[in-house]
């Protein structure tokens, strides 16, 4: 018998219902919830006097000026914010392949990758959301950009889009962790490129341009959609495809990760 | 049993650990072959960043480091960072919060030359297929930047120090797990701290003069500046050398006493809360 389709209302409920589970017993460890925020916000501020002493030796790079740069950064940030928050149980998924605790997903009358993901919701990533709104507000002011509705507007949906790329190479590298032991590290790689999404792609040549726009596509997390705003007359059309390109890798991540673990056969215990 | 038994047992127990871990280290093949790439591509990121900064700026040598010695020294941090990187502050945190931790108070071992010899095999792995390999693509791709001579020796030696300051500060930090109850909040804190202030993010001669006198004072420049420099720095004298490793074994000696003092006092503790 084909199961019955369930609309969006019928995930919303039940991912409420977890989220709130999930934030109870987190709130147990409140100790733990506050240092780790406190940590969060290290990282934050680490990365953000780095840049300060690199500009304070160098004025700018390549025409960037200190602004534009840190704009590209608070953009970034914001852009980082949903897979922190929403997707971290990708981080759990190799740990409980290899325990074998992975089939308890597989059991339940619910989509597995929606069930699995929204076991955890992690709040540290509001922390994060709030300093990269912080910064973004900053340089928007520093660059005297126009505060249109449009413009708002804009944002939204561009940050929403680029979100998107990370949270997809997140699923990619999660999901390499049902055909190869070890896959932390696989993680852990794909991580990093966070660090680089908030440099301009124009800093690379023609081959690592395209690498970084089309197979890690670390250009869509900041570059291409920051144009928009800091460089109106000179937008590229991959600025208006960042939505699209982004729905896309999504997709392509999550069907990756069902095959993944459509052939997981469990550890036998 | 007199004092050369002893040591012998010392050096037999040292030795079976340190096999153990390497054996480990090597069947991890997936995640080595991993960390070699994410390498590479590494050192393609820092070299274009660097270029588009050195590029950018009116002279080719900003604070006295080149764009090739900043290079040398940002993609060598990186590759440092992978065999440096031990887990211990995980691994303390976990013992203790699945109790685990009784069963190696009880054993006849120093609990943390335990734990330093059951990661170090994990070291040489990682020091033999990741730092190597990657030490001498940097040493092609800059055309020989760094010379090939008495530096080296001194490298060398810096590290292993380098090695023992950072577990120092590694096992501290893994301590402070026994009262936070929070292993990813504090271990993050130390990452970002230690990678900061000890110049593997940005070269310490970039740091404004101020911020690089407080550094200075502390513990951490010794793991990464200080074999770094000796190696890429131009032009320096033996008593620069010696000055940097006497600075060194100074610190390697301060923090293993207050690691060791600080774990005896929370050892304490411990056992008061556990009852």
């Amino acid at each position: 018998m084909e199961p019955r389709k369930r609309g969006f209302g019928y995930y919303a409920h039940i991912y409420k219902m977890i989220l709130f589970q999930d934030i109870k017993s987190k709130m147990s460890y409140r100790a733990d919830f506050i240092i780790s925020t406190i940590g969060m916000l290290f990282t934050n501020i680490a990365g953000f006097v780095t840049f300060w002493i690199l500009f304070l030796n160098f004025p700018d790079i390549r025409g960037w000026t200190y602004y534009e740069m840190l704009f590209l950064y608070g953009f970034a940030m914001l852009a980082m914010t949903p897979v922190q928050c929403f997707f971290d149980n990708n981080w759990n998924l190799n740990r409980s392949l290899y325990t074998g605790d992975f089939i308890k997903y597989c059991f339940r009358p619910v989509n597995l990758f929606f069930y699995f993901i929204s076991e955890v919701f992690d709040i540290k990533g509001l922390g994060q959301l709030a300093f990269g709104l912080g910064t973004l507000i900053y340089a928007w002011n520093k660059l005297s950009l126009p505060l249109t509705p449009q413009n708002i507007l804009a944002l939204v949906i561009g940050v929403l889009s680029a979100s998107l790329f990370m949270i997809a190479l997140m699923n990619f590298a999660a999901a390499a962790g049902f055909w190869l032991l070890g896959a932390t590290s696989v993680m852990i790689f794909m991580f990093k490129f966070k660090d680089y999404a908030r440099y301009p792609v124009t800093i690379f040549n023609r081959a690592f341009r395209v690498i970084f726009t089309f197979l890690i596509p670390i250009g869509f997390m900041a570059y291409y959609p920051s144009l928009y705003f800091i460089r109106p007359y000179e937008v590229p059309l991959f600025t208006f495809l960042t939505p699209v390109f982004g729905i896309v890798f999504f997709y392509l991540s999550y069907l990756f990760w069902m095959k993944g673990a459509r052939q997981y056969t469990g550890t036998g215990s | 049993m007199n004092l050369a038994a002893k040591i012998s047992v010392r050096i037999r127990q040292s030795a079976a650990l340190m096999r153990g871990s390497i054996m480990e280290g090597l069947t991890f093949r997936t995640s080595t072959f991993v960390t070699i790439i994410g390498n590479f591509i590494y050192l393609v990121i820092v070299y274009f960043l660097w270029r588009a900064i050195y590029d950018s700026s009116p002279s080719d040598v900003v604070n006295g480091m080149t764009f090739y010695d900043t290079m040398v020294y940002l993609v060598l941090a990186a590759a440092m960072f992978n065999f440096l990187d031990s887990f211990v502050v995980w691994d303390i945190g976990r013992s203790y919060q699945s109790g685990e931790l009784v069963e190696f108070l009880v054993k006849p071992i120093d609990y943390q030359r335990f734990l330093f010899f059951a990661h170090s095999g994990n070291c040489v792995v990682s020091f033999c297929i990741t730092f190597l390999p990657t030490f001498a693509v940097i040493y092609f791709v800059t055309g020989g930047s760094f010379a090939l001579g008495l530096n080296l020796v001194f490298f060398a030696v810096s590290l292993v120090l380098a090695l023992v300051i950072n577990f120092c500060v590694d096992f501290m930090v893994g301590t402070i797990c026994l009262y936070t109850q929070s292993i990813w909040g504090v271990n993050i804190m130390k990452e970002v701290v230690v990678s900061l202030l000890s110049g593997a993010t940005i070269p310490l001669a970039f740091f404004p003069v101020q911020l690089r006198e407080i550094v200075d004072l502390l513990p951490f420049q010794a793991i990464y500046h200080t074999p770094l420099h000796m190696l890429t720095g131009a032009n320096l004298t033996v008593g620069d050398y010696a000055r940097g490793i006497l600075l060194q074994l100074f610190w390697v000696f301060a923090m293993l006493c207050l690691s060791k003092l600080f774990w005896q006092r929370s050892l304490r503790v411990m056992t008061i809360n556990g009852g």
